[in-house]
């Protein structure tokens, strides 16, 4: 048996002219939680219904456990329900007219298992999400919360080995959603289902994946672990897109260095082997100290603006590398007009992909 | 995993093509084929009743502009009367009732929706008993009181149009008032912040803003008074004041009965009545002015002060002529032996429902209108659920021309249509004209609009995850329609069905042509009362009638009332 769940190639979906997903590939290993981030409009969503059979791609393959479940070159698409997948949705389609339990039991039914298994398995997905003292409810009479967890336990019931979840937390309130990440995480590890998971939420996206793929505008931009994504953005558009960077245009010097167009020299780093053509850098604002740090680059600055934001303080700082946004926690605060060494390790100054 | 065998899963998969299939061969037959039937027989040139045609020209067409130049400039006038009027009604009703602080506006909008369930046969009888020459109550309490002569008289022009205008001015309510609330009021309060005027404001923003609602209302009221038979029939006919519609039926009935003009007729005003929908649709579709947002906002309503009160009349005298003193004339006319309205002459009896109930012929024609009505919904909404589905959900190929085929019956005058079919299946080898079968293929194929847009409306508010979810824990199409679709349909199930019965057994137009001597339907039979027996009769079957119509509306608010509060 090999390691792959899922793995979709090339995968290709219009809506009319306008190309939504333009040559997608990736694999998901069994037990993996993979998260597709981007903005909206990115085609993260219609890559994950695709998967679930619920948008018809214009070529490519999806493939589940070896099997293909679309094939545009053998004209193969698998219909939905056939698929074994499970799904939780956005919004969470707990369907009214029935109880939390009918809700819970429906893939249980469509499968014909009897009274006595059916019961078991549909009580042990309300007691995965603490809601089996609500079985009897009518699902009209829940908080979003609860809908939440219905739709969950629902998807979890029939013991499905592949869950895709299209933004299920988007609805619910901050602190919510904070206590259904943790939850989550939880529940995957414990259950060892393989997922796929939509947001445009890069928080949520590094806090509940084993890797994450970044889209925009179709496409890929990158594929890595949170930490990958996180300290080595490949692209412009990750390192703005997920947390918050400084990019500063420069071009490579022969040594190897990069020369900033405001004529300071940086020992930088790349994920990448560089072919010279590069002109940025990115530098995470919570990568930056403002004292001198041994063995770092060094550039002096000054305070032109603080913005306290309580869990941390946002400073923005003139320098020769123009002005920078640095992010320090709230101890020790700063005047503004203060004079400043802005420090950084060659490790945070990340050369982006030209 | 539990794991549905491919063989189960295939059978279930293909049940989803063969209804589709089924179902629009049924309703392209029905929508398509009495048309291409009308279109034949209208350029039919030899024998009008031979078929096929032995010679074809446009002699029919001719014969319009030639002899029935007149009736053409009848409907003109007629149509144009009527709808200034419904216009001016349908526009002061709804910006009372949206824009300003009129007393007890909820209730006053509730009222409003009277008129619509009122049918305009009944309406039509009702104004011919108060205002009819000599006989006509108003006419009698005037000579009563003095006067000489008539003070009115409703078979004119003027007495059609008036009585169409009454049960149209509702819709042209509806469509208006539709497009006054879906206009955000920050366009309004942001030219009175740039320091315009209360007229000024209502001048440069709020007309143009409305404008366009207002005219995509005359356009579909215009298209409707064209194509309006009941009023025509009921007060034209004795007033010899034909228009198309009644032309349409009178040529019908000379003998032998000239099918070709007919056909040419209809078909005309079919064609008219098209275009102008079509140009209707383009113009609210078209969307240059996006006030309707598909929110429905409530503008801060302006204050009137006293004159509060002065609106507040205009809506109850609006309701009061429309539906409560027709109904009260029709009442106390059905209950006396022979009808005045000057109390000492009247002799009180029940005589007249007692006869209306115990005729062989009226009891037969109201049972079989039940019969049709329970009939035609019952199997109706199941055929539109699943048209509906087909073209709102599925990812069937061509599914915007099935609604444009399924919409099509509104655009053709139920006269018309009737008449196709007419033609259609006296001349298709299969017995059933004559007969309810007939009548129930009509009414179906004629309700088809009706019943579509009201389940659409529910479908397309049921968020599409909750189906897609179901598809997702590995239910069928069957499985999915029956555990999840349908259920969340039940409410806009049952105000189609009740909607589809209520016009079933109001249905006029298509059933003068297609009853036949044994099957006889409610409202063609009360039109043949009033030729033929006294008014007093005639008041007690149309009450019977709106009686019927009332229970049904009744269980039909109780059910939206009670369906709208689960919801929410």
């Amino acid at each position: 048996m090999s390691a792959t769940r899922i793995e979709v190639k090339d995968l290709v979906i219009r809506y009319g002219d306008a190309v939504a997903v333009n040559g997608v590939s990736f694999t998901v290993d069994r037990g993996e939680h993979v998260t597709l981030l981007g903005p909206s409009g990115c085609g993260k969503t219609t890559t994950l219904r695709a998967i679930a059979g619920l948008e018809q791609p214009a070529s490519g393959s999806i493939h589940i456990d070896g099997y293909a479940m679309y094939d545009a070159s053998a004209r193969k698409n698998i219909p939905t329900e056939q698929r074994g997948v499970s799904m939780v949705f956005q919004s969470y389609a707990v369907w009214p007219h029935m109880t939390v339990f009918d809700n819970v039991a429906y893939g249980l039914r469509v499968r014909k298992q009897g009274q006595a298994e059916l019961k078991a398995n549909a009580e042990r997905a309300l007691d995965l999400v603490q809601m089996r003292h609500l079985a009897e409810r009518p699902a009209s009479k829940l908080s979003g919360g609860q809908q939440q967890r219905v739709a969950l336990a629902r998807a979890l019931a029939f013991s499905p080995t592949v869950v895709l979840f299209d933004e299920p937390l988007s609805n619910l309130d901050a602190k919510l959603r904070a206590e259904m990440r943790v939850e989550l995480r939880e529940l995957q590890r414990r259950l060892d289902i393989t997922s796929v998971y939509v947001t445009h939420d890069q928080e949520e996206a590094l806090a509940i994946s084993d890797r994450v793929i970044v889209m925009n505008v179709g496409v890929i931009e990158q594929i890595g672990t949170p930490e990958q994504i996180y300290n080595r953005p490949r692209s412009r558009f990750v390192a703005d897109f997920v947390g918050s960077a400084n990019i500063i245009k420069g071009r490579l010097s022969a040594d190897g260095l990069f020369a900033t167009d405001g004529g300071v020299t940086l020992r930088a780093t790349a994920a990448h082997k560089p072919h010279g053509k590069e002109s940025e850098v990115a530098i995470r604002t919570a990568y930056i100290d403002l004292e001198a740090r041994p063995g770092d680059n060094h550039v002096p600055g000054t305070v032109r603006q603080r913005l306290f934001h309580g869990d941390f303080v946002q400073y923005v700082i003139d320098s020769a590398l123009g002005s920078l946004s640095v992010r320090r926690p709230p101890v020790n605060l700063l005047d503004e007009g203060a004079a400043v060494t802005l420090s950084f390790s060659s490790e945070h100054c990340v050369l982006l992909e030209a | 995993m539990t794991s549905l065998t491919a063989e189960d899963l295939k059978t279930r998969r293909n049940w989803q093509a063969i209804i589709t299939v089924i179902v629009l061969l049924v309703v392209g037959f029905l929508v398509i084929l009495p048309l291409v039937f009308l279109v034949e027989e209208s350029l039919n040139v030899g024998d009008p009743m031979a078929f096929p045609p032995e010679a074809y020209g446009l002699k029919n067409f001719i014969a319009i502009v030639d002899e029935d130049i007149n009736v053409l400039w009848n409907t003109l006038i007629i149509a144009v009367m009527a709808t200034v009027m419904a216009i001016l009604i349908g526009f002061t009703l709804a910006w009372i009732l949206t824009r300003t602080n009129v007393p007890g506006r909820e209730k006053l909008e509730r009222l409003m929706e009277l008129p619509y369930y009122m049918t305009p046969l009944v309406g039509a009888l009702a104004w011919a008993v108060i205002a009819g020459p000599k006989s006509g109550f108003a006419n009698q309490l005037w000579r009563a009181g003095g006067g000489s002569g008539d003070l009115v008289d409703i078979y004119t022009h003027f007495g059609i149009a008036w009585i169409m205008a009454l049960f149209e001015g509702t819709v042209a309510f509806v469509m208006i008032s539709a497009s006054m609330k879906s206009m955000d009021p920050a366009l309004e309060e942001s030219a009175r912040v740039m320091g315009a005027s209360k007229l000024r404001t209502m001048l440069t923003v709020t007309l143009p803003l409305v404008m366009p609602g207002v005219l995509g209302a005359t356009l579909f009221v215009f298209a409707e008074m064209l194509g309006s038979f009941a009023a025509a029939l009921v007060i034209g006919i004795p007033g010899r004041i034909y228009v198309i519609t009644t032309a349409i039926w009178d040529s019908t009935l000379a003998y032998p009965p000239d099918y070709g003009r007919a056909s040419a007729m209809g078909l005309s005003l079919f064609v008219v009545m098209f275009l102008m929908l079509t140009f209707y649709r383009r113009m609210i579709g078209r969307g240059t002015f996006t006030t309707i947002s598909g929110k429905a906002f409530r503008p801060r309503p302006m204050d009137m002060g006293r004159l509060a009160w002065v609106f507040f009349t205009f809506c109850l005298l609006y309701v009061l002529l429309a539906v409560v003193l027709p109904i009260a004339a029709l009442l106390f006319t059905s209950l006396q032996r022979f009808a005045t309205v000057i109390l000492s002459q009247a002799e009180f009896t029940l005589a007249n429902y007692q006869t209306a109930l115990s005729l062989g012929p009226v009891r037969t024609a109201m049972g079989n209108s039940l019969m049709l009505g329970f009939g035609v919904a019952s199997f109706g909404v199941l055929v539109m659920v699943i048209l509906v589905w087909i073209i709102y959900r599925s990812q069937l190929w061509g599914r915007g021309s099935i609604e444009y085929l399924v919409m099509f019956p509104q655009a053709v005058p139920r006269l018309v249509f009737g008449l196709a079919l007419l033609w259609a299946w006296i001349n298709i080898p299969i017995p059933i004209y004559g007969t309810l079968w007939l009548l129930a293929l009509a009414y179906f194929t004629v309700m088809l609009p009706l019943g579509v847009r009201t389940l659409a409306g529910v479908v397309l508010q049921i968020d599409k995850s909750l189906e897609e979810c179901a598809r997702v824990c590995g239910a069928g199409w069957v499985y999915q329609m029956r555990t999840v679709t349908l259920p969340l349909l039940k409410p806009g199930i049952l105000a189609a069905w009740l909607l589809i019965f209520m016009a079933c057994v109001r249905e006029l137009g298509a059933s003068v042509f297609l009853m036949g001597p044994n099957a006889k339907v409610i409202a063609p039979s009360i039109v043949n009362a009033f030729a033929t027996s006294g008014t007093e009769l005639t008041a007690a079957m149309a009450l019977i009638q709106t009686f019927t119509v009332i229970v049904a509306l009744a269980i039909l608010f109780r059910l939206t009332r009670g369906t709208t509060k689960e919801l929410s």
